[in-house]
């Protein structure tokens, strides 16, 4: 018997886009919870857009990054840019427990589909908005996508070599920190909503949750007046501690740089060994100030020795011999990796035009009650009919005049 | 009673460094989050970045991470110390653990054992490959975390090796993931009154860093396209960079030159400033970046005229600061703003206006947090200590958590 999950019964009206927002409604779906989303099909999500594709060919179908934010919901078409697509919008809210959305803010208010709006006459409703800088304050209008976010919280500035500008890190960064925030704020509102029947509204910001992250950074500075900065793959204690380019794998599309962190002197004395003499005798090199002292000269001497192997060579060599070392993975190395592959993390789901996509499984495996992705992403209105008729009670012919008049689009 | 959403659950945290977020956040929630150290104190108080010198010297990554909770010392190597945590764990909702694949089980303490004692208890284990697995035993760092899971190798500047974030990371998805995942399992409790195990590999939780590309492989994507294909330099400094930093008087700003028909229209909406500022060339202002890349395709539109555009624009922003940059986007919607460092940050009024940071503790022990990582009605967040000293608590915790349970079992 499959166990009941978590979720089950929980209805979900997911309006939001790209990653931050879509991420929280496929948590909620792979534990059970019925999410509607809703697009346009005109005004094509950014995320459609985006690689990888299935096969690499290009298409609003075919983004792997849309299937795995989306996988398990149901897909409803809607133009939001008239008041008869927002008024479905108000008959799914009615339905739903939850509405999760990233619209600019002030944009909801305006349509009258804001949380004090919503939850007239629904007081259990939550709401979660997500948006680059939070729903008030002087910046709440600020567009933008992770990279702005990324600028608005220090990471834009924490990452990159000392002696160039600044690059950035990879992706629209807070785009994954913000979800963690609103999943955990979301899950918290709901087991109060349990016991008090009260909904409320989540106001989260991609940029505080970055902040949130750079907790110790931010600690750092008001204690100490410092402000922290780039300084390439440098660590303030551990020397050596970089990323070293390798000899490259038969396949190219294997990873070929690796990671080495040498922790102690324990670790270094292990290292030496393994890079030879000049390494190994090195009296000044016996200390971690001694290595950071000479931190270019050691990573030279590493950087050869790493040259002449694969990246999963010297990650075997050395994790044989219990010092940190992983190849810095491509996807070709991730999906072959039984780290990965053994915690089921990669899910094959069936899918009516492509055959199969794999999506990335939930991150958080639950012994009783586990994630499943029951389906896939849903194709552009896929479940206009189901949502409309089934969850809405809407009758056919009320279906058919939605779609006379262009609003399912 | 104590303020919080989550206030009526007991957390034991046994997180070290690699786990500590996620007992922050249930305990920025409310709930009663008690961390367990060993006699010699948590290896997170010595992990950086550290602040100060000698004996004076402190752990910004523990007063950031640690805070928000109390602390005990038990010795899980000796027999009183483990009975001890076997007499917690009774009264607790939640146990987080991250001290590494099989530790709490060498010590009796394994998740079937606590089980036996407390079926409704939730069991978080954090680990940075796995429970189980070939990887499960592998040495181990934040960096080399970071590069198993995906964010690190695409992340390059020209020739330059794969760089990383200048924070450590990669345990704080892990953290954030397991803190949802103790949220989700009792979730499920409240309908089987029963605890269960929730499993959390750091490196699996930095797939979703990779903005889907760990997928490609498994996708069939061999060349997935993730800048246009034109390679630029698009920080007009020429430092090579095709990263989308620009300086000006006071840093830099960030601003992507965007093009194509997801995002085109923000960048002409940036040369709609520049026109107006009388800085825009005639011949420039009928671009449309979102017919740009197949312009490009088909040499309508060239490399060359690019370099001119963003000597042009380099120009343009060099003689503006950061926040005039943003004042412009904020008024233009434009994909482009000053670049804020902590000290802009901690200064930062729309996050004073929000109410983002929070001052907990008192005289030395003062210190000034990221605080509510959601807008939520008030009473949700509580933020009432910083991080304990070493079994500063000891004396109170036990009675306490003793007496709840005898005061819900007998309500």
């Amino acid at each position: 018997m499959s166990p009941t999950p978590a979720l089950e019964g929980l209805k979900v009206l997911d309006l939001s886009w790209v990653v931050a927002g879509p991420l929280v409604g496929r948590a909620l779906a792979d534990h059970g919870a019925t999410v509607v989303r809703v697009e346009s099909s005109v005004r094509i999500e950014t995320a459609r857009l985006m690689p990888p594709f299935v096969g690499g060919v290009a298409g609003v179908g075919s983004s792997v990054l849309y299937e795995t934010c989306n996988a398990g919901k149901l897909g409803v078409t809607l133009d939001l840019s008239r008041p008869a697509g927002r008024d479905v919008v108000r008959d799914l809210a009615a339905w739903a427990d939850v509405v999760v959305e990233s619209f600019s803010p002030g944009l909801m208010s305006r349509w009258g589909l804001d949380h004090a709006a919503l939850s007239a006459g629904h007081p259990e409703l939550i709401m979660l908005s997500t948006s680059l800088m939070g729903q008030t304050g002087p910046l709440s209008r600020l567009a933008g996508f992770g990279n702005i976010g990324a600028a608005m919280s220090g990471y834009q500035h924490l990452v990159g070599w000392p002696h160039r500008l600044p690059v950035g890190p990879f992706g629209p960064y807070t785009d994954f920190l913000g979800p963690r925030c609103s999943l955990v704020a979301l899950l918290a509102a709901l087991d109060e909503r349990e016991r008090t029947g009260l909904g409320c509204h989540i106001d989260v910001s991609q940029a505080e949750a970055g902040v949130y992250f750079l907790g110790p950074e931010m600690v750092q500075h008001a204690l100490s007046g410092e402000v922290p900065g780039r300084r390439g793959n440098d660590d303030p204690l551990m020397a050596p501690h970089g990323v070293y380019r390798c000899r490259p794998a038969d396949d190219p599309a294997r990873g070929d740089h690796v990671a080495v962190a040498v922790r102690d002197d324990r670790d270094w004395q292990v290292l030496a060994e393994v890079l030879g003499p000049v390494a190994a005798q090195d009296p000044r090199w016996r200390t971690a100030a001694g290595r950071r002292a000479s931190r270019d000269e050691v990573d030279a001497l590493l950087a050869g020795w790493t040259s002449g192997r694969t990246a999963l060579e010297v990650e075997q060599v050395l994790q044989a011999r219990g010092v940190p070392a992983h190849v810095a993975a491509t996807s070709a190395d991730a999906v072959a990796d039984p780290a990965l592959t053994g915690r089921g993390h990669f899910v094959e789901v069936a899918h009516p035009v492509h055959g199969s996509v794999v999506v990335e499984g939930s991150r958080f495996l639950l012994s009783e009650s586990p994630a499943q992705v029951t389906r896939p992403a849903p194709v552009l209105g896929e479940h206009n009919g189901l949502v409309l008729g089934e969850v809405l009670g809407y009758s056919q012919e009320l279906v058919a005049q939605l779609e006379r008049d262009g609003l399912l689009v | 009673m104590r303020a919080g959403l989550l206030s009526r659950y007991r957390v034991l945290d046994l997180a070290d460094a690699r786990g500590l977020l996620a007992g922050r956040m249930l305990a920025d929630l409310g709930a009663d989050v008690v961390l367990v150290e060993p006699p010699d104190g948590s290896p997170a108080r010595r992990h950086p970045p550290l602040v100060g010198a000698g004996v004076a010297q402190r752990s910004a990554y523990w007063e950031a991470l640690a805070a928000n909770r109390r602390g005990i010392v038990a010795d899980l190597t000796a027999p009183a110390g483990r009975d001890r945590l076997r007499s917690l764990a009774r009264h607790a909702d939640v146990l987080i653990d991250s001290r590494g694949p099989g530790v709490l089980d060498a010590a009796g303490l394994s998740y079937e054992q606590l089980r036996e004692l407390n079926p409704a208890l939730v069991h978080v284990t954090i680990t940075a490959f796995g429970r189980s697995g070939p990887k499960r035993d592998y040495a181990e760092t934040d960096l080399v975390v970071w590069a198993a899971g995906g964010p690190l190798d695409p992340n390059r500047d020209g020739d330059l090796p794969p760089v990383r974030i200048s924070a450590d990371q990669a345990y704080l998805h892990a953290g954030a993931d397991a803190a949802a995942g103790a949220l989700m399992a009792l979730t499920a409790r409240r309908r089987t009154g029963r605890g269960q195990h929730v499993d959390v590999s750091a490196q699996a939780s930095l797939g979703v860093a990779t903005l889907g590309r760990i997928l490609a492989a498994a996708a069939g994507d061999e060349a997935p396209e993730w800048e246009p294909k034109v390679a630029i330099d698009q920080s007009g400094s020429g430092a090579g960079t095709r990263r989308s930093k620009w300086e000006v008087r006071d840093g830099l700003v960030e601003l992507h030159l965007a093009m194509g028909p997801a995002a085109g229209s923000f960048t002409n909406a940036f040369f709609a400033w520049m026109k107006e500022e009388g800085e825009l060339p005639e011949d420039l202002a009928a671009w449309d970046w979102r017919a740009l890349p197949a312009q490009l395709r088909s040499g309508e539109r060239t490399p060359a005229d690019l370099d001119r555009v963003r000597t042009l624009v380099a120009a343009f922003l060099a003689g503006r600061t950061k926040d005039e940059v943003t004042a412009a986007a904020l008024r233009r919607r434009l994909l482009c703003v000053g670049i804020s460092d902590p000290a802009d940050l901690a200064t930062s009024p729309h996050l004073a206006e929000r109410g983002f940071f929070v001052e907990v503790g008192e005289g030395e022990r003062r210190v000034r947090l990221p605080g509510p990582f959601a807008r939520m009605p008030a009473g949700a967040f509580a933020h009432t200590r910083p991080a304990p000293l070493l079994g500063e608590h000891d004396d109170e915790v036990d009675g306490e958590w003793l007496r709840a349970t005898l005061a819900g079992a007998s309500s």
